[in-house]
């Protein structure tokens, strides 16, 4: 297991993912643990479409993710795994998948509770989620592509609260 | 000048709503948008010049999803301004002058990412009265917020001009005949070096595994048979 | 209800004013609700009309010239919805969802990353040579290829509805963009090397020094890969090549002196 970046993005594999943060951490493959994108098969074809056919993709359920992970299957490469929300971290975290940093990059909770920059909309759930991380020693920040600056989540959330 | 001024003004607003608010046919790029406004205010080479400067540089920074890039246009626009305007009060100083003002709007230019992100967090408003417009029942308000949000962008793209603008009239008429002279030894080599620049971190950040060989190769190559020649 | 060709052309339009409101809430999401609502007005009476906007007006965003081949499908769809002819429940939200993002990575990936690096590196070579038409050149040949997008694959979305999303698994349309990457690659490698030539020979210089260029560059390309900011980049490169003159001024007028002291 060869984990170069750890990434909460609810849109997945998008723009961001495939042309910054490929080619900045020299990515190879990448894993989607999303459950409702496993279990739709269109929607897992459209997502490897979109990828060029030189880098491995894997989609496939949390679980299922993890196990993989935890496999040598994937040692050889330089793997970017993508969540689509903080709970399925803490599930993979849970599942003893080991990380130490976390990247927060688009997050857009319909009811949102507080904003933490301008990609980050993270409802209350999120909040609780992320904090769960945190107390077990993951570090995270906030950085949508690699030219941003990269931010403490701790050190967003006052002001966040401020507007909330 | 004032006139000078408006013409600015004017292509900065029609290539400053290029880049995000409407029809995305680039001609916000600094290799349109700089020799456009030169060639308006009557000095159209110079235009060129800053564009195929100014073009490379932030190429490699894309506006993927909510990613904001910085604004090569205003650069291009307030910097090709300022060298002809100050080129015409000021006596016509040349490359050194067309430098100067490229740096300076390069600088200021920086504020371009910060009224955009503005525009963009304020549209925000625009989208929660859609909603509102929307529970009253009236489609018709519903589509105007739309509209008014290029109002916002509008602000963001005037603001960049003006601060390059104002910034650079207020500094370079004091920094030129300081440094006109000490940069005069390396105007042309920085002239060159701008543009390889943004070649350079195209290279860096580029999603092609060997850019740096392809690159290395094709230039080897071009330049032998220049040679040849 | 099948929608008029006088109300696509609209929409098409409209579709031009796209990111007009965009925002961090909702990205494209109100532009794209702007440009479908002359086409649902044709579908949907007033009361339905309403509660069908509500589902447009949320968090939607994909890339500019895809954005119509998403447009035309969906304008399918809601046709075929409103006359009872969807086969099987396709829930029109939820699709105009799924595309999104793939078809953003695709753009992304084809239009930013590859053809405007290629089509502005080819135009340099005009606009190094002097030639104002380098501008022109630019715009037309650039836009060749996103009004092909965005005209014809308007008309196919609306023609294929949901199988519209066929092409992009047929075309590999990612592989093309990194072809078109390594392209423009080549085509700033060649430009690059003129430039250096040319100023070099412009200067009387031996031109072999030229290939010492590359030493700088790779170097600054490597930084760059790390994160550090092109601002700082054009500070640092212009601000040792400003001293490196000053340098070189003063030694030369200090071997004339010693020349003319000895």
């Amino acid at each position: 297991m060869n984990l170069v970046l750890i990434r909460i993005d609810n849109r997945l594999i998008h723009g961001q993912v495939l042309e910054t943060w490929v080619p900045f951490v020299g990515a190879d493959c990448i894993v989607v643990a999303n459950d409702e994108i496993a279990g739709n098969q269109l929607k897992k074809m459209m997502m490897q479409a979109s990828v060029p056919s030189r880098m491995r993709v894997e989609i496939g359920t949390v679980d299922d993710c993890v196990a993989l992970l935890k496999s040598p299957q994937l040692d050889k490469c330089r793997t970017l795994l993508l969540f689509g929300t903080p709970a399925d971290a803490v599930r993979a975290h849970r599942a003893g998948l080991e990380f130490t940093n976390l990247n927060l990059g688009n997050l857009h909770a319909d009811e949102w509770q507080a904003q933490l920059s301008c990609t980050l909309f993270l409802s209350t759930v999120d909040l609780v989620d992320l904090e769960l991380l945190d107390h077990a020693g993951v570090k995270i920040t906030a950085r949508c592509i690699p030219a941003d600056g990269e931010r403490s989540w701790r050190k967003l959330i006052p002001a966040a609260k401020g507007k909330a | 000048m004032v006139s000078g001024l408006f013409i600015g003004a004017v292509i900065s607003l029609i290539c400053g709503l290029d880049r995000v608010a409407i029809l995305q046919v680039m001609v916000s790029r600094p290799i349109v948008a700089a020799p456009l406004t030169a060639f308006f205010l009557g000095d159209a080479m110079v235009g060129l010049q800053v564009g195929v400067m100014v073009e490379l540089l932030w190429l490699a920074r894309l506006p993927v999803g909510a990613a904001v890039p910085p604004d090569d246009t205003q650069v291009a626009i307030g910097g090709t301004t300022l060298a002809i305007i100050l080129g015409e009060r000021l006596g016509n100083a040349g490359l050194e002058l067309v430098l100067l003002c490229l740096l300076v709007a390069i600088l200021l230019g920086k504020v371009g990412q910060y009224f955009d992100h503005f525009a963009r967090q304020h549209n925000v408003r625009l989208a929660q009265k859609v909603d509102a417009a929307l529970d009253s029942g009236s489609l018709l308000m519903a589509e105007l917020q739309h509209l008014r949000g290029l109002g916002s962008f509008s602000l963001a793209a005037l603001g960049t001009y003006i601060t390059i603008i104002t910034g650079g009239l207020l500094i370079i008429p004091i920094l030129l005949p300081l440094i006109q002279q000490p940069l005069s030894y390396s105007s042309s080599w920085i002239e060159l070096a701008l543009p390889l620049v943004g070649v350079a971190v195209i290279l860096g950040t580029v999603n092609v595994s060997r850019a740096i060989t392809l690159f290395c190769a094709s230039f080897g190559m071009a330049f032998l048979l220049m040679w040849l020649v | 209800m099948v929608i008029p060709r006088k109300t696509r052309v609209y929409i098409w339009f409209r579709l031009l004013l796209l990111q007009a409101s965009w925002n961090y809430e909702r990205f494209q999401g109100v532009g794209f609700f702007y440009a479908l609502l002359p086409g649902l007005r044709k579908v949907y009476a007033k009361e339905e009309l309403l509660a069908v906007s509500r589902k447009y007006t949320g968090y939607f965003n994909t890339h500019v010239y895809l954005a119509p081949l998403v447009a035309g499908a969906v304008l399918k769809l809601e046709e075929d919805h409103a006359a009872g002819k969807l086969e099987q429940q396709v829930d029109i939200k939820d699709f105009k969802e799924m595309v999104a993002a793939p078809y953003a990575a695709i753009g992304d990936a084809l239009f930013w990353g590859g053809l405007r690096p290629l089509a502005a590196a080819i135009a340099l070579f005009f606009a190094v040579k002097g030639i104002l038409w380098a501008a022109v050149i630019f715009v037309v040949g650039y836009n060749l290829v996103p009004a092909w997008f965005r005209t014809v694959f308007f008309v196919h979305g609306y023609r294929r509805g949901i199988k519209s999303v066929e092409f992009i698994q047929q075309h590999k349309l990612p592989d093309w963009a990194i072809h078109t990457k390594e392209a423009a690659i080549v085509v700033l490698g060649g430009l690059s090397a003129f430039m250096v030539f040319s100023h070099l020979t412009e200067l009387q210089l031996p031109s072999w020094l030229g290939m010492l260029t590359l030493i700088p560059m790779v170097m600054l390309g490597l930084v760059a890969r790390k994160g550090v900011s092109t601002l700082l980049l054009i500070f640092i490169t212009v601000g040792s090549i400003f001293l490196l003159g000053l340098f070189w001024v003063d030694m030369t007028q200090l071997f004339i002196m010693l020349g003319m002291d000895l």
